[in-house]
Parts: structure tokens; C-alpha cells; sequence
């Protein structure tokens, strides 16, 4: 399933995942944001991984948020932003 | 750490002859790793390109950016560079593209947006210079009355910053949308339905040969900030050499967001 989000004065998120036995799997958020360090690209799928499909883009975020080291530089991507994107995907995915 | 002006560097120059675009992609990691390190002076490196390329942002996904079969039959070579940011695609002779590669003091204490801004304030005067209005478009174009100019991102590393830049100087939009997948999503927010018709190029705006346009780039630079004459070492290009063909050419990495 695919999702995107253009963030308002930001940049574009692109998620892709599928849901298996009512949980986020495979998760890829991708785009043209920018990250610092790059790893935290990996820190952010991780978080979303396992997440119940029915969590709410609140808590979406928040789990993206609690995922992240200290010291990540975001720029035109927001966890808030990735949670929309997923939330897309979740709701009006179609299979990529 | 404290804020260091440009003046405060010696600036070197690095324009050599085209190279690949996996080399370009290591030469990248390579130079500001030296900058960072303290081996290399501060360095603008005018890029030359010895072949069409797609260049995709660290983050993108390869799949949902480029059309691998398009590119295959226009004999493109698709890279992943070090940086964020969006897909640019490079014909030789149709971009302009730069790096700037700096100690991170340039930039101390700067919002992003400021970074962006202050690292290309000599390309923009550059282009006042050359009848061109352009200004930054947050968070990273520089743009014209008639449309996109350029693409801008940066990456730190150690304690160096990577700034680099590809102007369009010429486009074959037409190309260049069937190696492209750039979806309506992308555009929703820049009041344009078409992605060829947000680029105006430089040759359009200037009439001016490609040339003479980075010749008044560097002219420019050299004017404001200071800037010798360099080359690149033979260890720094042995090690990029390296790097192009075990890391910048292997599917581990282009593919990494797959």
C-alpha cells in the first residue's frame, strides 16, 4: 500500500507498507526531505513497524518521535508529517 | 566553534575534465571528508559530466522515482548521492553543477533555510550579474521570474558541510518526464500542474553558451569570496575511483531505498 504527503512549506513523504494481521509491515517511508544523520531514515521505519493499524496519526507520531536520537536534524519532513502519509496509505492505499 | 566568514577560508577551485556520475557521487564523500578532517582547504568544485545520469536524494525510493526501462534505453546511468533531496536528471551540456565544501563554522548557529541561503548568495548575485532576478525559494530551489533555476542540498559530515547545486541550463523536458516519475502529489503545492513547464533553464534566460556562464560563476566567487586554483590529489582520486565502483555503482546502494 501507498501513501504521500506533500507537508505544507515542506517536502514530499512517500510511504509504502503493508498490513499483516492488523499491523504495519515492510514500512519504507522515502522522499526528498532531509535528514541528519542519514541512519535516522532507518529510525523511523523501525518505529513503524508493528504499529496497529488503527493508531491514530497522534500516535503515529508520537511513536516515530520516541523513536528518534537525540540530536536528528529534520528539514521538510516532521513526524507529524510521516504520520499523515502513512495514515494515507492505510486509508486509501492501493496495492504498488 | 565559532562563525567563520567566507573571507576567513582560502577557497580552492576544482574543475577538471567530465567524469562518471558514480565518480562525481564519491568525489562528493570523499572531498568533504578531507574539508572535515582538515587535509583539504575549503574547495568550489564545478562539476563536468561525462555521461546522462539520474540522480536521486538519499531518501527517494529508486522504484518510485525512476522508470528503470526508460533509463536503460537511453543509456542513463541512475546514482544515489550523499545528500537529500529530490531526482535531477543531468544530460552533459544541460546543467550547471557545483559543490561548495566547508568547514560547518560557515554555517554555525544557521537555521537551515539560512544555510541554504547564505552558501548560494554568490550564485545569485552571479546571476543579477547576468540579467537574471532570482531569488531562494525555501526550503531549497533558487528560482527566476520564469520559473525554477535550480536545485540546492546540503549534507554534514564530520565537521565539514557539503552544499551542492545543479542549475538547468538547458532540459529535454520531454526525456527527462519519461525517465522521471514525478506524481501529482509532488506539484500539489506549487501552483503548477506541469513538472517541464516549473524549470525555465539558463540558456532561455541568457542566451549565453554554458561556458561563459560558468566562467562568470567562478569569476563571481573569486570576486567575493577569493579563490585559487586547485586539483584534486592523486590519493583523493584514487579513493573516490574506488569508492564510485564498490559503493556509488553497486545495487546495495542505489537500491538501499528501494
Amino acid at each position: 500500500m501507498h501513501g504521500e504527503y506533500k507537508m505544507p512549506g515542506g517536502k514530499l513523504i512517500v510511504v509504502d507498507l503493508a498490513i499483516e494481521s492488523g499491523c504495519l509491515a515492510r514500512v519504507q517511508v522515502s522522499g526528498d526531505f532531509f535528514l541528519e544523520p542519514d541512519d535516522a531514515l532507518h529510525a523511523i521505519d523501525a518505529a513503524l513497524e508493528g504499529q496497529d493499524a488503527g493508531a491514530d496519526e497522534h500516535m503515529l507520531a508520537a511513536a516515530i518521535r520516541a523513536q528518534l536520537a537525540p540530536g536528528v536534524m529534520m528539514y521538510g519532513i516532521s513526524p507529524e508529517a510521516v504520520a499523515v502519509a502513512v495514515r494515507r496509505a492505510i486509508d486509501q492505499g492501493t496495492e504498488a | 566553534m565559532t562563525r567563520t566568514l567566507w573571507r576567513d577560508h582560502d577557497w580552492h577551485l576544482i574543475h577538471t575534465d567530465p567524469q562518471s556520475p558514480a565518480l562525481h557521487m564519491a568525489l562528493d564523500e570523499v572531498l568533504t571528508h578531507e574539508v572535515g578532517a582538515g587535509r583539504r582547504p575549503p574547495t568550489l568544485r564545478i562539476w563536468e559530466w561525462g555521461g546522462p545520469a539520474v540522480v536521486i536524494g538519499r531518501f527517494q525510493s529508486l522504484r518510485n522515482e525512476v522508470d528503470g526501462d526508460a533509463a536503460r534505453r537511453h543509456g542513463i546511468e541512475v546514482v544515489r548521492r550523499v545528500s537529500g533531496g529530490g531526482a535531477m536528471f543531468i544530460e552533459p551540456g544541460n546543467t550547471i553543477t557545483y559543490s561548495i565544501y566547508a568547514p560547518l563554522s560557515l554555517i554555525k548557529g544557521m537555521s537551515f533555510q539560512e544555510a541554504y541561503a547564505w552558501m548560494d548568495a554568490w550564485t545569485l548575485e552571479a546571476l543579477g550579474e547576468l540579467g537574471i532576478k532570482a531569488w531562494y525559494q525555501p526550503l531549497n530551489d533558487i528560482t527566476s521570474e520564469g520559473g525554477k533555476i535550480a536545485g540546492a542540498a546540503q549534507a554534514h559530515r564530520g565537521g565539514a558541510v557539503l552544499h551542492h547545486v545543479t542549475m538547468a541550463y538547458d532540459i529535454d523536458a520531454t526525456k527527462m518526464l519519461q525517465v522521471l516519475r514525478i506524481g501529482r502529489e509532488k506539484l500539489s503545492d506549487k501552483g503548477t500542474q506541469s513538472a517541464a513547464k516549473r524549470v525555465d533553464p539558463l540558456r532561455s534566460q541568457t542566451g549565453l553558451a554554458r561556458a561563459a556562464i560558468i566562467d562568470h560563476m567562478i569569476a563571481t566567487f573569486r570576486r567575493l569570496h577569493g579563490l585559487g586554483d586547485g586539483s584534486l590529489r592523486a590519493d583523493e582520486l584514487a579513493q573516490a575511483g574506488m569508492l564510485a565502483q564498490e559503493k556509488f555503482s553497486s545495487t546495495a546502494w542505489t537500491a538501499d531505498v528501494p
